[in-house]
């Protein structure tokens, strides 16, 4: 503690070294705006905007009344695992269908999962409903409902075995044999050609392999062509069991761009009548240089998103509301001692700088004590919170750093800048004026 | 400096302090603040009716506790902007879940045709048709010719209200000028007939009257017909939903659970006790009894603002928004921050603690309200020009800088005041320092000689109650040892 208030009779000069302490800031834009454009080139988009932003699409997976609350996370799991895993129709790779949030909607037998996604990079919305969509609904059938079969040919090219993943719960399976048989000739006959199958040889059983549903054919030759197996599949879907998947398709983004343009608005008024009260109270470079501030604030959170390329969603916009305000009442703590120490006698003979300098040190500890309590809070909240929970405090805490950051180094400096600027101007003013008014009046530029 | 002169008026200075009625108001403040957080956090029973503690009425978002969604499809897709219009009804509709107090509800575009709807603290489904009601179009018919009058594109916006002359509660209806132009004509030149106003809900047409034109009618259109309060709200809120540029058919309708687990809310109460207990330990560890006085001030902000938060019919917490009142108890000890090093700074300057303390308060002031000023600036404009969630975070924001003022200002400063009216003299039971050149003032040196004085006067105490004690229980033992022998002489 002795040696925080000995700190108080030094003097820092934080003002004179203004143009090095200007680079920090100057540094992270330039990195992140270097990160913005490796990252447009290699991901897509300079940021990475959240659904509520850039919109998105949703897939809803019917399970009626099968979804419990017990088994309500094992299917959420079940089904993030199957999408980030959807294939491509065409070629090798996936889709990287990445899930945002998922819910369950209706209760009892309209029980349904809905699963919101980040809309895809670089995919047209042609190509979405086209071949992501029907994708997306075949992987959930086969890997989540398990009402599509997984196809496996055996080497000898004499067997074909359909699998029913675990989840198909049919009682009736084993009397569903009989229609399977029929239904496999059918088919195969249909679908493709090349394929030969030996009489009644197709068996349905339940093989206790993973607790998983076999069928088992018997045939001659066949050839395991990409349009077999699909015939397969699509043919040997199991219908009527109550749960598909009800829906795919885009969803908007929840952040409208009314939404978006009303707070910009909001925000920009909020400046000017701020600008216009600091003016009054204060001096009109006082209320810039808080403005200034603020701006730095700001880029300095969108900065620590890019670089760091955390999710900006609509928790963005809180935060930076918070810092807004918390910003400008750091500053304005500083500019009350600047206001202070322009009215007392020494005033005169003091430039622009000593009393900006003399005002930062005077309120260092308070500054610094402010930020410490409020980073207490939001740090247990990024601590101990959950994963979206972060997302809110992570902006915070770079806007409360950097918010205090601007008021100490950033909002004085500027302050004696404009001063200097404002005495080379105008010859016949003083740097600053003094007021010998009674105290309360405040000193007006 | 004379040290005696100091003395005698120390002397003076430290009798009257009012101890007496300083500890019946400390009490009262302890009280008070007892009862607030019982009736905050603790459900109770009295008899049969149990009370429910004000912190759990706060209604919670969609991502915390889920709600109701619908679905609307739009039913005409082929006319000329249809995307833009679609998206005018998006906003109409958001814009009247948020009339209705709903700021965090979303309403969203999907697929091409489709308007989403998700509003949360509401449980059953039909409640969201008393908020968005089922979209219907009126339209006013001749009975006669079938001829078609109005239809609910010449209505601007339909309010249910009370009226004596048509004979209790009437819908009123708000007509574009081509719509009152429409309704003047038909009505003049059909004096005397009658006219059907119909209300279409998805296929389905009711007349709901049939009344007789007496006159020719300019203006506004009111359907009367029986309804009470309830029914001429629920037709008008129908009608308004008809009024979008699109029309709509309600498609789907059921409940939505949270986005987020349980754990996300527990954690985040969590998180807030840690941290509100570490922001007192901060606070009490720097600025010793000062801040204890600030921080049962910050005790009585957090059950102030809760209370706001559960009795403002816009306030719908989500999880950021929880992190953002966790967060205002980190920046409401802020102000206190302040006045605080003002007072050091007073104190290290040479005054007194107690000059220090009002010099403090009163030149903080200004810097407070000055900061706090521009935030409330710029909670109002977005809270009057913000739409949903953004306005509704800008609310919590300004009640929240409302009231830590209240508390940094006024609740603070009192209790600190009746901390110093017990001792004002120990100037390390508030971490003060005198700088160098201040080091030995002679008031301290009274100061410090008072409390001494009070010092001894407590050690005085406590030594004539321990003698009291001694003799009483000398008394006691004594008094046993002569019933032990009285009783072993009638034994």
């Amino acid at each position: 503690m002795k040696r925080i208030d000995s700190l108080l009779d030094k003097d820092l000069h934080l003002v004179e070294r203004r143009k090095t302490i200007f680079l920090i800031p100057l540094g992270i834009v330039v990195v992140a705006a270097i990160m913005m454009i490796i990252f447009n080139f290699t991901l897509g988009s300079p940021l990475y905007l959240g659904t509520d932003f850039a919109g998105g699409f949703s897939v809803s997976v019917g399970l009626g009344s099968k979804l419990t609350d017990e088994n309500y996370q094992e299917y959420c799991d079940k089904i993030e695992a199957a999408l980030t895993e959807v294939p491509a129709l065409e070629g090798d790779g996936k889709y990287n269908v990445r899930v945002d949030n998922m819910q369950k909607q209706g209760s009892g037998s309209t029980s349904t999962i809905r699963v919101k996604c980040f809309a895809l990079k670089g995919v047209t919305e042609a190509q979405m409903s086209d071949e992501v969509f029907p994708a997306i609904r075949n992987t959930i059938d086969t890997k989540v409902l398990g009402f599509m079969p997984t196809i496996d040919f055996s080497d000898d090219g004499k067997k074909i075995t359909l699998t029913y993943s675990e989840v198909v719960q049919t009682p009736d399976f084993e009397d569903l044999r009989e229609a399977f048989a029929g239904k496999v000739i059918d088919v195969l006959n249909n679908g493709t050609e090349n394929i030969v199958i030996s009489g009644d040889a197709v068996d349905a059983v339940t093989r206790n392999e993973d607790n998983k549903k076999q069928i088992i054919i018997a045939c001659e030759s066949v050839n395991a062509t990409d349009g077999v197996r699909r015939a397969l599949a699509e043919g040997m879907k199991l219908v009527d069991m109550g749960d598909n998947v009800e829906d795919v398709g885009f969803t908007g983004a929840t952040v409208s761009s009314e939404l978006i343009f009303t707070a910009v608005l909001a925000v920009v008024l909020a400046l000017i009548f701020m600008l216009c009260y600091i003016g009054l109270r204060f001096q009109l470079s006082s209320g810039i240089a808080c403005i200034l501030a603020l701006f730095h604030d700001i880029i300095i959170m969108v900065c620590a998103m890019a670089i760091c390329r955390i999710e900006i969603n609509s928790t963005f916009i809180a935060a930076l509301i918070t810092i807004l305000g918390y910003s400008i009442n750091n500053s304005i703590i500083v500019f009350d001692r600047v206001r202070e120490n322009m009215k007392s006698s020494y005033a005169k003979n003091m430039s622009a700088e000593d009393i900006a300098n003399k005002s930062v040190k005077e309120t260092l500890l308070r500054s610094i004590n402010t930020t410490i309590t409020t980073l207490i809070m939001i740090g247990m909240i990024a601590i101990i919170g959950v994963r979206d929970i972060r997302i809110f405090a992570f902006p915070i805490i770079i806007g409360l750093f950097a918010g205090t950051f601007s008021s100490i180094f950033i909002a004085p400096s500027l302050w004696a800048l404009f001063q200097r600027i404002g005495k080379k101007g105008d010859k016949n003013m003083t740097v600053v004026k003094p007021e010998k008014k009674t105290e309360k009046t405040p000193v007006q530029a | 400096m004379d040290k005696q002169n100091f003395l005698a008026e120390a002397e003076v200075a430290h009798k009257p302090v009012k101890k007496k009625s300083t500890i019946v108001k400390l009490v009262f403040i302890g009280l008070a603040l007892v009862l607030g957080m019982l009736i905050a956090f603790c459900p109770m029973r009295f008899g049969f009716w149990n009370y429910k503690p004000f912190m759990s009425n706060i209604k919670l978002g969609l991502d915390l506790e889920g709600g109701v969604y619908a679905v609307y499809q739009a039913t005409e897709t082929d006319t000329d902007n249809f995307a833009s219009k679609l998206e005018g009804t998006r906003a109409s509709l958001q814009a009247l879940l948020v009339s209705k107090g709903y700021a965090e509800a979303t309403v969203v575009i999907e697929g091409n045709d489709r308007i989403r709807v998700d509003v949360p603290s509401v449980e059953n489904t039909s409640d969201i048709l008393k908020i968005i009601g089922e979209p219907a179009k009126v339209s006013f018919v001749l009975t006669e010719t079938k001829e078609t009058v109005l239809t609910g594109d010449d209505v601007k916006g339909a309010s249910a209200m009370y009226s004596p002359n048509d004979g209790g509660y009437v819908v009123s209806l708000d007509l574009t000028s081509e719509g009152q132009d429409k309704f003047f004509n038909a009505t003049s030149n059909n004096i005397n007939k009658t006219m059907d106003i119909v209300v279409t809900i998805g296929e389905e047409s009711t007349t709901i009257s049939s009344p007789t034109i007496n006159l020719a009618i300019s203006g506004n259109a009111i359907i009367s017909g029986n309804f009470t309060a309830d029914s001429a709200q629920k037709l008008a809120d129908q009608i308004n939903s008809g009024t979008f540029d699109v029309a709509l058919e309600q498609r789907q309708i059921d409940t939505i659970s949270p986005t987020l687990g349980d754990n996300a809310l527990k954690y985040g109460l969590i998180a807030g006790i840690v941290g509100f207990i570490l922001v007192i330990a901060f606070m009490c560890a720097i600025y010793r009894m000062l801040g204890v006085g600030a921080s049962i001030s910050l005790l009585f902000y957090v059950i102030l603002y809760l209370f706001f938060l559960s009795v403002l019919p816009w306030v719908q917490l989500t999880l950021p928004g929880i992190a953002g009142i966790l967060l205002s108890i980190g920046m409401a000890v802020d102000a206190n921050i302040v006045i605080f090093e003002r007072i050091k700074d007073e104190y290290r300057n040479g005054k007194s603690i107690m000059a220090a303390y009002h010099a403090g308060f009163k030149k903080a002031l200004f810097s407070i309200l000055d900061s706090n000023v521009t935030t409330v600036i710029a909670c109002v404009l977005l809270l009057l020009l913000g739409t949903g969630s953004v306005s509704g975070f800008a609310l919590t924001l300004l009640v929240g800088v409302l009231i830590s003022l209240f508390t940094s200002l006024m609740v603070s400063r009192g209790i600190i005041k009746y901390f110093l009216n017990f001792n004002s003299y120990n100037a390390k039971l508030y971490n003060l320092r005198r700088s160098k050149q201040y080091a030995d003032l002679g008031a301290d040196v009274t100061d410090a000689q008072i409390q001494a004085d009070m010092d001894k006067e407590l050690e005085d105490k406590r030594k004539k109650k321990e003698e009291k004690k001694r003799l009483r229980e000398m008394e006691k033992n004594a008094k046993q040892a002569r019933a032990t022998t009285e009783g072993g002489d009638n034994a």
